[in-house]
């Protein structure tokens, strides 16, 4: 006769309770920071929205007016206001060229150099981000300066008069412009150069085999895995640029001649501090921080969907 | 599909010598893989096929076309590799478009091959996924079918199995080598796993710190290793090497070492030493000394039971001999066993250059105080 072979013998376990408490430390880790981020951060954030509808002159004497919606009003009406958005445009389109497109041009083009020699070369350019703004501004004011400076011999030894640069409504933005690039390029090259080191050379050695040239190469394999850099120097170049000039206006031009260099930082910090009417600055600093959140939220979506990197 | 020649190819990074004058001809429909442990230069030999990297020295020509200066763009032959690099952005369907497009094939033809390829590796219902979305298996098919799509006159495969779990190896194993055959395509297949390179390639090239040890079909490198480090490579548990001293006694060739003995060959030779070699599945537990043949005596070390069959490691003299015993046997922990193996299972190696000997008979009986009639390979 056949007998069964029996399966070892089994238990039922006891069912357990759930006894472990959640941990309280990671909490408790977190806590400094966030009351610190919470109290220098978003207290003031939420107190400068109150502001924005009063009418105030910063004098803790002095009683604060409710007026309303009327500095909202005043921001989209203001003449100066509309001028300090176009130049903030005009700053964010060229911190936008000197941060994203130039740096990944030079980039790009460096790939061939030899190792040591690309260190060298992307050290020298990041150089010029290491300088103070201001250091770097008050320099480059010696070298526009009229009938004595560097650039400004040159380019009249060129047959092209500068004349007073940053007292001409028409050049001045222009020269903060190219002192804002010469700084911010150091850091849109660093920041690339780090992006392409992070792609496995084997893709471009894959398309090689593949038997796509180096522009195709660049073009449809190499820069669209560099796009989350791309995104995230985009974004730095938006939301940075406009407070990177701000130094630079501050030092060389104070937002003149006739508002031609000003930009929304630079407006808010004279409407507030040396016009002191805090509820018109409060009112145009709460437009311009949903302004540049928009974007921020935009460009988080965005770096999502282009998220590739998976192994 | 094409024969590729390979010539004196050298590759020197700084001083250190990568590949050093390999010479080898992969004929046309060969599956031939190259094999050695890491470093031994086999991958830096597959980018230089692939044109990715230029050779210090030597030649490299297809279907007799030198195409030594000719840039990976230009080669048609297309390279698998280990990393797979699929293009993370893009569809499996644009993978595979990709050199397609490259080479301006119409719209229609790539449409048809990208479906014929997608067909042949069952990957048709993953077209429209992105890399990410696959599995590990999927995505090897996808860079089979990217290399496939081509139609290239060779492939190139760099490990294109070593991210797979062991049972999808095992299956991908068997579908690569149907692929090869329904295709008769050359294949170049780098591996470090003597088990791919066994059951797959048509032809072997082992490789050790940068030299091809040894180029032959898997039976000869398995049967006829052509040196210490191809025993000891191939075969798992490897073959089993002991030093010993060979020399001549009443006519015989004979052996003798620590717990080695044997009697070989009639002929005569002036005395030597060498390594002898024999596979854990030649040896036979006996009681007693073989009149011919290899014999070992030694204490049983370690026995472990595959259920089919045992491991058993022993030791003879001061070095441990691997051998496959069956669980009648009887083999005990701790107690002396002797091992015999037959003389056409017993390999002999110049203990100085670790080539292989050969036994030739010699020509006629009355050469005497030659030089020895065993020669290295």
């Amino acid at each position: 006769m056949f007998t069964q072979v029996a399966a070892p013998e089994a238990a039922v376990g006891e069912p357990r309770k759930a006894h472990r408490r959640p941990p309280l430390a990671p909490y408790l880790y977190l806590l400094p920071a966030v009351a610190l981020i919470g109290l220098w951060i978003y207290r003031p954030m939420v107190e400068g929205f109150g502001l924005s509808f009063y009418d105030w002159n910063l004098l803790p004497t002095s009683p604060k007016e409710w007026v309303g919606l009327e500095n909202y009003a005043d921001v989209v009406t203001n003449p100066e206001m509309i001028a300090a958005m176009r130049n903030t445009l005009v700053y964010i389109a060229a911190g936008f060229v000197a941060a994203v497109i130039l740096p990944t041009i030079a980039v790009l083009l460096s790939r061939k150099v030899g190792t040591r020699s690309k260190s060298v070369y992307q050290g020298l350019i990041f150089v010029s981000f290491l300088i103070p703004p201001i250091a770097a501004g008050a320099v480059w004011r010696w070298m526009f300066a009229e009938d004595s400076g560097l650039l400004w011999t040159a380019a009249n030894n060129a047959g092209l008069d500068l004349g007073n640069i940053f007292r001409d409504p028409s050049t001045a933005i222009w020269a903060i412009i190219a002192i804002m690039v010469w700084q911010m390029l150091g850091f849109g090259v660093l920041v690339v150069a780090a992006g392409v080191a992070g792609i496995n050379p084997d893709y471009a050695d894959a398309a090689a085999t593949d038997g796509a040239g180096s522009w195709r190469t660049t073009m449809r394999i190499t820069v669209p895995l560099l796009s989350p850099t791309l995104l995230f120097l985009g974004l730095m170049a938006i939301l940075l640029s406009a407070q990177w000039s701000f130094p630079l206006i501050d030092l060389l031009t104070q937002g003149g001649p006739i508002n031609s260099t000003t930009n929304i930082y630079y407006l808010l910090y004279q409407l507030g501090f040396q016009s002191f009417d805090a509820g018109l600055a409060a009112a145009a600093g709460v437009v311009f921080f949903l302004l540049f959140g928009l974007v921020a939220v935009g460009f988080v979506l965005l770096s999502e969907k282009l998220n590739f990197h998976d192994n | 599909m094409a024969e590729i020649a390979i010539s004196g190819v050298t590759k020197k990074f700084g001083e250190t010598v990568a590949l050093d004058s390999a010479t080898l001809t992969v004929n046309d429909g060969d599956f031939l893989a190259l094999l050695g442990p890491s470093g031994c230069g086999k991958s830096t030999l597959l980018r230089i096929l692939s044109g990715l990297l230029e050779p210090t020295a030597g030649t490299i020509a297809i279907d007799g076309e030198d195409i030594t200066d000719v840039s990976a763009k230009e080669r048609d032959i297309a390279l698998v590799f280990q990393s797979y690099a699929l293009y993370p952005h893009l569809s499996v369907r644009a993978n595979l478009e990709f050199p397609l497009k490259s080479r301006k094939v119409a719209k229609t033809e790539r449409t048809a091959r990208v479906e014929e390829v997608a067909r042949i590796l069952e990957i048709e219902h993953l077209l429209e996924r992105k890399p990410k979305q696959l599995s590990g298996g999927q995505r090897q098919r996808v860079a089979v079918g990217r290399a496939l799509v081509r139609e290239p006159k060779a492939f190139l495969m760099d490990e294109p199995l070593s991210n797979l779990d062991a049972k999808l190896r095992v299956q991908t194993r068997h579908e690569l080598t149907t692929l090869h055959r329904r295709l008769a395509a050359t294949i170049v297949y780098v591996t470090h796993d003597q088990v791919e390179a066994m059951t797959m390639a048509t032809r072997i090239a082992v490789m050790n710190d940068g030299r091809i040890e040894q180029i032959g079909t898997p039976e000869d490198v398995y049967d006829r290793p052509a040196s210490v480090f191809v025993a000891q490579f191939i075969g798992s548990p490897p073959m089993n090497l002991v030093p010993a001293t060979v020399e001549s006694r009443e006519g015989q060739i004979v052996l003798h070492g620590e717990g080695v003995g044997g009697s070989l060959f009639v002929g005569d030779v002036p005395e030597f030493a060498a390594y002898v070699g024999v596979r854990p599945e030649h040896l036979r537990v006996t009681a007693r000394f073989a009149a011919t043949g290899l014999s070992l005596t030694g204490t049983v070390e370690m026995v472990e039971n595959l259920g089919n069959e045992l491991h058993v490691t022993c030791r003879v003299g001061t070095e441990r001999v691997a051998v496959r015993a069956s669980r009648e046997d009887g083999v005990a922990l701790g107690s002396p066993i002797t091992l015999t193996a037959d003389v056409e299972h017993v390999h002999l190696f110049a203990a100085d250059s670790g080539r292989r000997l050969e036994w030739i008979e010699e020509p006629s009986t009355d050469v005497v105080d030659s030089v020895p009639a065993a020669v290295a390979v």
